[in-house]
C-alpha cells in the first residue's frame, strides 16, 4: 500500500522546469534512496514531500490524501505530525542542549518529555551526552541527535537528505546501522543522496536526472 | 514536562547561552529604560526641585492687615502657623517709617525687617559688606549711600519724630526737651494729686512743686506743706520708685507713692513724645537696582525701640508651592484681621515657566523611547537575520507562525523586564546625578517608578519585536536548511 504518491507532478521557476511531470510511489515500510547529480530535481522532489513546497502541478497523496494544494498552515501540520526530517548539516538549535533538541521535537508536536527524548538519545548512543551543548559534540554526535529527533514524535516517514554527506566512514556506517533498525520497525524512509554506498543500503533507489526519473532500481542485494 | 516549562526552558537558554548578543539587547533596552525611568523621575521632581530655584524671584505672597486692622509680630507668627511647615520657604515682616538724618537735613523711609528672613525671601538682594546682625547695624540702599556718601562701616545717626504728621509743630519746636514736666495720678480716696517738675540740662530734677490739696491736711496733705519731703526729689533723675528712692511720709503712704506715680507718668508721655535719635552702624550697602536702594534697612526690634511701638505694615511671603497651592494657602490666611494676596507677577511666570521645562523634558522622553525602539528593534533584526536557520529548522518541526511569533515575544518581554528593572535602578541613579548637578537637590524616589519601567519597557521590547517577528514568521525552512 503506497504510503506517498506523486503524480505527474512538475515544479516550475520561470522557464526551468524542476521537476517535469514525475511519478513515484513509495510503499509503508519501503526503504527508498532518490539519486541524481546535482540539478536534477532531488532537493525540489525533497521539499515537496517534506511539506515544505508545493508543486506546480500534480498531485501528491500523502497516506491517501492529496496535499498538493493544501495551504502552507495545513502542510506545516501534516508535516509536524507524520514527518521527520534529517538534514546534511544537522541542524540544531545552537543554545539548547542535545536532549533539548530532542525535546524541541516534541515540544512542537505534543508534550517534552525528558525521559522519551534521553530514550530516543540511548537509541542512538548518546544518553551520556545528553547536556552537551551542539558545539561540544562532533558532526557524527550531531546527526545521531538529529535521528533521535526525527524518531521521536513516531513519523509514518522519515525523509533524509543526504545525511551522511557530511560525516566520515564510521560516522556514516552507524548512521545506516540506524536507518536499518528504523526500517525494522517499520518506519518508511527516504534518503535522498548522491552516495551510491548509502543508495545501496536502501531497498529501491529512483535516480532522477533534469527533472525526470531516469530509472529505478531494486537492490537485489537488500539485507532484512 | 509542560509545554509552558519547556518554553522558559528554551528563551532562559537562549538569553544566557548567546550571552553577548542578548548582553547588546538587554543593553540597549537597559539604556532606553534608564534615561526613560531618569526622564520620568526628572519630569515629575522638575517642578519641586524647580519652585525652590523660582523662589530666588522673590516673594510670591503678601500679608497685610485687612482695613482698620493693624499687624504685629504675633499675628503674622499666628498666620504663618496655618501654612505647611515645608512649604514656607521665608516670611520677612516690613514695617515703613520716615526717619531723619538731621545732619544732612534728609529724611529716609526706612524699613524694619528680619533680616535672616529677607535673605530667604529676596536671596537676589546683593549685598556689599554684610547683612546687619547685632543691635543697632543697618543696612543702606545704594542710591541712599551714594547721595550722602555712605559707606560700610560709616555711622548713621537717625531720628524719629512721633509728630512728624505735624510737620509745621516739630519743625518750629524749640522747646528744650522735658525741661518742664507735669503729671497727676490718684491719690488718697482715689482724688487727684498735681505735681510740676523743672529739669535741668542732665535731666535731673532742679524744682518741684507739689498740689495736694485735695488729700486730708493732716495726712496727704503734708507732702504738700512738708519741705522735706519734696526736697529728697531734688538732683535725681526719673523715673523714681516710692519707698526705694524716695521716702514716704508716715501716715501719707499712698499719696506720697501718687506723686511719684505723676512725676513718672509725666516723664513718660514726655519722652513718648520726643524725637528720639539713635546712632547706627552701617555693615552694608544694598544693591538691588530695584526701588530698594532708596531704602534704609534695620531690625524690627531696633526700630520698635527707636519708636516704641511694635507695628507691621506688610509681610512677605515666599512659599514653595504651585498657583492653584497658593490661592489655597491665601484663602487659609487671609481673615483674623488679615489679608493676604499672590504676587501675581511672579506666580504666573513661574508657572509658565515650569510648564515650558516640563514640556521640553517630555519631549526629550518621547524622543529617546523613539530611539530605544530603534536600537531595540535593530538589535533584534540582527537576532533574527542571525538565527534564520534555527527558525527554519523550528518550521520544520512543526513549529507553526504563532510558536515563532510566542517565542520572539517571548524573549524580548524578558529582556525588556531584565532591561526595566536595570533601566529604574540606574535610572533613579541618572535623575540623582543630574538632580544634584543641575539643581543641587536630591531627588525623592518614587515606588512607583519601578513597576511603570519595568512595563514600560516591556510594552517597548515587544514593540521593537514586531518587525523582526513579522521577517522571522516569513522565513522559508526549505531555502534556509538547505545544504551546501
Amino acid at each position: 500500500m503506497a504510503l506517498l504518491e506523486l503524480k505527474n507532478i512538475s515544479k516550475i521557476y520561470g522557464e526551468l522546469k524542476a521537476l517535469d511531470n514525475v511519478s513515484i510511489h513509495v510503499d509503508k515500510g519501503e526503504w527508498v534512496a532518490i539519486m541524481g547529480p546535482s540539478g536534477s530535481g532531488k532537493s525540489t522532489m525533497m521539499n515537496i514531500i517534506g511539506c515544505m513546497d508545493k508543486p506546480t502541478k500534480g498531485e501528491v497523496l500523502l497516506d491517501g490524501e492529496d496535499i498538493s494544494k493544501l495551504p502552507s498552515k495545513r502542510l506545516t501540520d501534516i508535516r509536524r505530525d507524520k514527518i521527520g526530517l534529517i538534514f546534511q548539516q544537522f541542524h540544531m538549535v545552537t543554545y539548547l542542549t542535545a536532549v533539548e533538541n530532542v525535546m524541541v521535537s516534541q515540544y512542537y508536536h505534543s508534550m517534552p518529555d525528558e525521559e522519551e527524548a534521553l530514550e530516543a538519545l540511548g537509541r542512538v548512543g548518546l544518553r551520556e551526552r545528553a547536556k552537551h551543548l551542539p558545539s561540544q559534540l562532533s558532526g557524527g554526535e550531531q546527526q545521531r541527535v538529529c535521528v533521535a529527533r526525527a524518531l521521536i514524535n513516531h513519523p509514518e516517514l522519515i525523509l533524509a537528505d543526504e545525511p551522511t554527506g557530511n560525516l566520515d566512514e564510521a560516522n556514516e556506517n552507524i548512521v545506516l546501522d540506524l536507518f536499518r533498525q528504523l526500517h525494522r520497525e517499520g518506519t518508511t524512509l527516504i534518503v535522498v543522496t548522491h552516495d551510491p554506498e548509502v543508495a545501496d543500503a536502501a531497498q529501491r533507489t529512483i535516480v532522477l536526472e533534469h527533472g525526470k526519473v531516469a530509472r529505478e532500481v531494486v537492490n537485489e542485494n537488500f539485507v532484512e | 514536562m509542560t509545554k509552558r516549562r519547556m518554553f522558559l526552558r528554551m528563551v532562559t537558554a537562549s538569553l544566557l547561552r548567546r550571552r553577548s548578543r542578548m548582553l547588546i539587547a538587554l543593553l540597549s533596552i537597559g539604556i532606553g529604560a534608564t534615561i526613560l525611568a531618569g526622564m520620568v523621575t526628572i519630569y515629575y521632581d522638575v517642578p519641586r526641585q524647580m519652585r525652590a530655584q523660582m523662589r530666588s524671584y522673590g516673594a510670591n505672597m503678601l500679608l497685610m492687615p485687612t482695613e482698620g486692622e493693624t499687624l504685629d509680630s504675633e499675628k503674622l507668627a499666628e498666620a504663618l502657623d496655618k501654612l505647611p511647615e515645608d512649604a514656607l520657604v521665608g516670611a520677612s515682616p516690613y514695617r515703613y517709617v520716615r526717619l531723619d538724618m538731621t545732619s544732612r537735613q534728609q529724611s529716609f523711609t526706612t524699613a524694619g525687617t528680619d533680616f535672616a528672613q529677607v535673605q530667604k525671601t529676596s536671596p537676589y538682594f546683593s549685598v556689599e559688606g554684610r547683612y546687619p546682625e547685632a543691635p543697632r547695624e543697618i543696612l543702606v540702599g545704594g542710591e541712599i549711600a551714594e547721595t550722602i556718601g555712605v559707606k560700610v562701616g560709616s555711622d548713621m545717626e537717625l531720628t524719629w519724630q512721633p509728630t512728624a504728621k505735624d510737620a509745621s509743630g516739630s519743625a518750629e519746636d524749640d522747646r528744650v526737651p522735658g525741661a518742664t514736666l507735669a503729671g497727676s495720678a490718684k491719690g488718697f480716696g482715689d482724688q487727684m494729686v498735681y505735681v510740676t517738675a523743672t529739669l535741668d540740662d542732665e535731666a535731673k530734677i532742679k524744682e518741684i512743686k507739689i498740689d495736694a490739696s485735695t488729700q486730708t491736711p493732716e495726712y496727704g496733705g503734708r507732702t504738700q506743706t512738708e519741705p522735706g519731703f519734696a526736697e529728697q526729689f531734688i538732683g535725681k533723675t526719673l523715673p523714681l520708685e516710692a519707698g526705694e528712692d524716695i521716702d514716704a511720709l508716715s501716715g501719707a503712704t499712698v499719696t506720697s507713692t501718687a506723686v511719684v506715680d505723676a512725676l513718672n507718668a509725666a516723664r513718660a508721655a514726655d519722652e513718648s513724645a520726643q524725637p528720639k535719635t539713635t546712632r547706627y552702624r552701617v555693615t552694608g550697602i544694598l544693591v538691588t537696582g530695584g526701588e530698594e536702594e532708596g531704602y534704609v534697612f534695620m531690625s524690627t526690634d531696633d526700630l520698635t525701640a527707636l519708636t516704641g511701638e511694635d507695628r507691621l505694615d506688610v509681610a512677605e511671603l515666599s512659599i514653595s508651592a504651585d498657583e492653584a497651592q497658593l490661592t489655597e494657602y491665601a484663602q487659609a490666611l487671609t481673615g483674623e484681621g488679615v489679608t493676604a494676596r499672590l504676587v501675581k507677577r511672579v506666580t504666573k511666570s513661574e508657572t509658565a515657566v515650569l510648564g515650558k521645562l516640563q514640556a521640553l523634558v517630555f519631549l526629550v522622553t518621547v524622543v529617546v523611547l523613539i530611539l530605544t525602539m530603534i536600537c531595540v528593534s535593530t538589535t533584534m533584526m540582527a537576532v533574527v537575520s542571525e538565527r534564520r536557520r534555527e527558525i527554519g529548522l523550528r518550521k520544520a518541526l512543526g513549529a507553526s507562525d504563532n510558536s515563532i511569533r510566542g517565542e520572539f515575544l517571548g524573549e524580548g518581554m524578558f529582556l525588556g523586564l531584565l532591561g526595566g528593572v536595570l533601566g529604574a535602578v540606574l535610572g533613579f541613579a541618572f535623575a540623582q546625578v543630574v538632580s544634584v548637578n543641575v539643581f543641587h537637590a536630591s531627588i525623592v524616589f518614587r515606588p512607583l517608578l519601578l513597576p511603570v519601567t519595568v512595563l514600560v519597557s516591556m510594552l517597548i521590547a515587544a514593540a521593537s519585536c514586531l518587525m523582526p517577528i513579522k521577517r522571522a514568521v516569513a522565513i522559508d525552512p526549505a531555502i534556509v536548511l538547505k545544504g551546501e
